[in-house]
């Protein structure tokens, strides 16, 4: 597959210099990467597959595993409620930061009716430590988060929310800074030229342009943090991961289809909820 | 004034419950998890969780720039990419070949079955598109990570796994995305391609693909980014690249070598990330 | 000295960036409770004014006072105050389109009211029956609760002026308020602006696209291009000839007449103005 278009008439070489790298790097990755299809026809492959696929059926559905499996998939909806309102505590302030209209410049500024002084550079430096902290929140995986915090705080739920928090935070900052960025200045420049404060403007006429975006992102959050604190117990942060893992390494595949089809269960929920109240907005 | 009431209370009959109500049930469910999980911040900021956090910090530097430790974190770094590029690949290779089945107006309904007689086949016609939507479905819903657990057993422990947990779950979002955007083809220049008297796969290559393939590009180079995130920790569970050599610094208290590592990620994150927006404006 | 002038401006020049010169050597003096409209052909700085005049943006250099203030001297809150006695309704409405039409039209308030007053009025909105009384008269009365993007056009113009009946200013700017509402639509807003203007002394200035509305609404009428001042006389004085030097390169883009008088324009007819 190429990745550049065909625009009939395109003299540009671009195309086929870019599709040459393209498929030379693909290469040296096929080999690093040690793609091996061929494993799923050799006899210990084949065994494999066949002891996975067949042991998935039926599911686990004994009263003692099922009464088990309760406690951590009520945790892991806990975890992700927590961790997206975390992430939305964290996200909030640093994303407005992050957004040049509302930390420097534009309506909320006055930069028309004043001089840029000392004032001015200190909120730019404000802007960009808002905008490294979000980097820094959002490059550093959610796992490895939830490994740091099982470190510091211990095994169970907690670390779990601190790291979607965390890991989150960065994420909601950065699109809620771009929801914001498009804010429509119109608007704000009509309610100042009634007199209104700056605070005054960001209520009337600021807020209630981002509001419908941003609650609908952070719901697609959530969604994204139920499935994420369904795994998060790999590394010993609470949820249902930590059991998926034990069943797979046990071999105790039916068990996997239990957790399975809760996950599926969870993950339909939440699309259901995020669908129910986004119909609300 | 009576208008004003009455205009009011219409007003709250629409909204005003129903607010109230979701509002009431997200504070219990706040509650209710804020219980469940086990939260204490006070930990954090207490002398001790906040004085192991501080600690796990100070350990963290300075990070470990030795040549064996810079040549693992290269290597690592390589691997990731890899894992990430051949992920990606097969992912679009899934959603290709799935997608197209997952579009209602290409397998059964709207302007190109138009003139079809009806009832011919009937019901039988959504056997395809249903199955491919539950098969996507599947994919999706399963994270990488699971995938990985489960291909690390299928196919034993290196990077492969990694890639066929992230072409398979990707495949699944990729697949539903590119069915979205077929749904969503312009249909005038396939109207007037059918009155041509063009075929049904003559007007897949000339009406359909043209209109499609530029979004096709610029969500794969999308998941693209997000992949390269998800093969950094794939090394977790076994899978290779950078998340393998993470998880043993973790794991062996090797903080100094660690910060190296998530150094090497942040760099390889970042310029994909800028290499895939810039390939999204060439493409688009 | 008499009573200031509402507005006096001297020389006035207005620049974006480097070579962007909006406004050149404007001279303008307004007498309260006067009625101006103000033509000429887009792009010749008529917005860039109206800006000035309502305190968002600050002339480069030249002076401009508002009943005898200096506007140059003015910070904090006596600009707050100064923009409170300025009332614009502006070409595309700029209202908020999620919150509801009561909500945009208090806005209107929002310089009198403490910050804790407004935020308490998002939540149960106050001084219910002056901002259906101000409905009322921009003949919308039953949207008070809608939503302000569930409204038409034209309707959401009338909530805009709405909203400046409830800033309640000394006074009203209006740029180009008919330019997205139908032809006889425009003529009542700009008959109900006057009616408005008559009712409380307030000093009314509008941009026009119309020369029509213009020549038959007001009697006093300044002409504009390219950020200069062309002409400043009564309604009466205005000559074909003057209107045909404001548009020459430019045609009026606006409304049915706009084009009748293109078509004219290109036979050499003279226009019949006011006809429409």
């Amino acid at each position: 597959m190429s990745l550049t278009p065909r625009l009939p008439g395109s003299r540009s070489i671009f195309p086929y210099v870019f599709g040459g790298l393209f498929l030379i790097v693909l290469a040296d990755s096929w080999r690093r990467a040690e793609v091996n299809p061929g494993i799923f026809f050799e006899p210990e492959g084949r065994e494999h597959l066949w002891r996975f696929v067949t042991g998935m059926y039926p599911p686990e559905l004994s009263w003692e595993f099922l009464e088990l499996m309760v406690r951590p998939t009520i945790e892991t909806i806990q975890i992700s409620v927590m961790g997206t309102l975390i992430a939305v505590v964290i996200g909030f302030p640093l994303g407005l930061l992050a957004t040049s209209t509302f930390s420097f410049q534009g309506i909320l500024h006055e930069t028309e009716f004043r001089n840029a002084g000392l004032r001015h550079g200190l909120k730019v430096c404000l802007y960009g430590l808002a905008r490294a902290l979000l980097s820094l929140f959002r490059c550093i995986p959610e796992f490895v988060w939830a490994f740091m915090f099982v470190r510091a705080v211990g095994l169970g739920p907690f670390p779990g929310v601190l790291a979607i928090g965390v890991a989150y935070g960065g994420m909601l900052g950065k699109v809620y800074s771009e929801i914001f960025e498009s804010v429509n200045e119109r608007p704000l420049e009509a309610i100042q030229s009634t007199g209104a404060g700056r605070l005054q403007i960001f209520f009337y006429g600021w807020f209630p342009q981002v509001l419908p975006n941003i609650t609908s992102y952070t719901l697609y959050r959530w969604e994204c943090a139920v499935r994420t604190s369904a795994i998060l117990g790999l590394v010993g942060a609470g949820g249902i991961g930590q059991q998926i893992q034990i069943s797979i390494r046990m071999f105790n595949f039916h068990e996997v289809t239990t957790l399975l089809l809760i996950l599926f269960a969870l993950v339909a929920g939440a699309d259901y909820v995020s669908a129910k109240v986004r119909s609300l907005l | 004034m009576d208008e004003v009431r009455a205009l009011r209370a219409g007003a709250r009959d629409r909204t005003r419950a129903s607010t109230y109500v979701m509002l009431a049930l997200l504070g219990a469910l706040f509650v209710w998890s804020y219980q469940g999980s086990e939260i204490d911040l006070g930990l954090l900021f207490s002398a001790d969780g906040g004085g192991a956090i501080a600690d796990y910090v100070k350990r963290l530097f300075p990070p470990d720039f030795s040549p064996k430790v810079v040549a693992e974190a290269v290597v690592g770094a390589w691997e990731t990419l890899a894992i990430s590029l051949v992920g990606t690949v097969l992912s679009a290779v899934i959603a290709l070949s799935l997608a197209f089945f997952g579009a209602r107006n290409l397998v059964y309904s709207g302007l190109l079955y138009e003139m079809e007689p009806r009832r011919r086949f009937g019901l039988l016609r959504r056997v395809p598109y249903l199955a491919a939507k539950a098969v996507l479905n599947f994919l999706r819903t399963i994270p990488e990570m699971l995938w990985a657990l489960i291909f690390v057993f299928l196919v034993g422990l290196g990077p492969f796994p990694g890639v066929l947990a992230l072409g398979v779950h990707t495949g699944g979002v990729l697949g539903k995305l590119f069915a979205e955007v077929l749904e969503d083809v312009d249909l005038q220049p396939i109207e007037s391609l059918q009155s041509t008297g063009a075929g049904k796969v003559q007007i897949l290559f000339y009406g359909i693909l043209p209109q499609v393939l530029p979004q096709f590009i610029s969500y794969t180079l999308y998941r693209w980014e997000v992949n390269i995130r998800v093969a950094a920790v794939l090394g977790f569970v076994g899978a290779g690249g950078l998340g393998q050599r993470i998880h043993i610094a973790l794991s062996l208290f090797l903080e100094q070598q660690l910060l190296t590592l998530l150094i090497a990620l942040y760099i390889l994150v970042t310029a994909v990330d800028y290499l895939s927006a810039y390939l999204r404006r060439r493409a688009v | 000295m008499t009573a200031p002038h509402q507005y006096r401006l001297e020389s006035v020049r207005k620049e974006f960036g480097r070579q962007q010169v909006a406004l050149e050597g404007f001279d303008l003096t307004v007498a309260q409770g006067e009625r101006v409209a103000l033509i000429g052909p887009s792009g010749a700085g008529k917005t860039t004014l109206f800006r000035m005049l309502n305190c968002t943006i600050r002339p480069t250099s030249g002076r401009l006072r508002i009943d005898g203030e200096e506007v140059r001297e003015l910070y904090g809150r006596r600009l707050r105050e100064m923009r409170r006695r300025i009332g614009t309704i502006y070409q595309q409405h700029n209202l908020v389109p999620r919150l509801r039409v009561v909500h945009n039209v208090l806005s209107g308030r929002l310089g009198r009211w403490s910050l804790l007053g407004s935020l308490a009025s998002l939540v149960r909105p106050s001084h219910l029956e002056a901002v259906h009384q101000a409905l009322a008269d921009v003949g919308i009365a039953e949207k008070l609760f809608s939503r302000t993007d569930e409204l038409s056009g034209g309707q959401q113009q009338r909530v805009a002026i709405a909203r400046v009946l409830m800033q309640d200013p000394e006074v009203i700017l209006a740029d180009e308020p008919v330019s997205s509402v139908d032809p006889s639509l425009a003529e009542s807003i700009i008959r109900l602006l006057i009616t408005i203007s008559d009712q409380t002394r307030k000093t009314l200035m509008v941009n026009l696209h119309s020369t029509d509305l213009a020549l038959s609404y007001f009697s006093r009428v300044v002409g504009m291009k390219q950020g200069v001042k062309l002409f400043d006389t009564a309604a009466a004085q205005v000559t074909p000839e003057l209107l045909r030097e404001l548009y020459s390169g430019h045609v009026p883009v606006n409304g049915a007449a706009g084009r009748v008088r293109e078509a004219e324009q290109e036979v050499g007819e003279p226009a019949h103005w006011g006809a429409a």
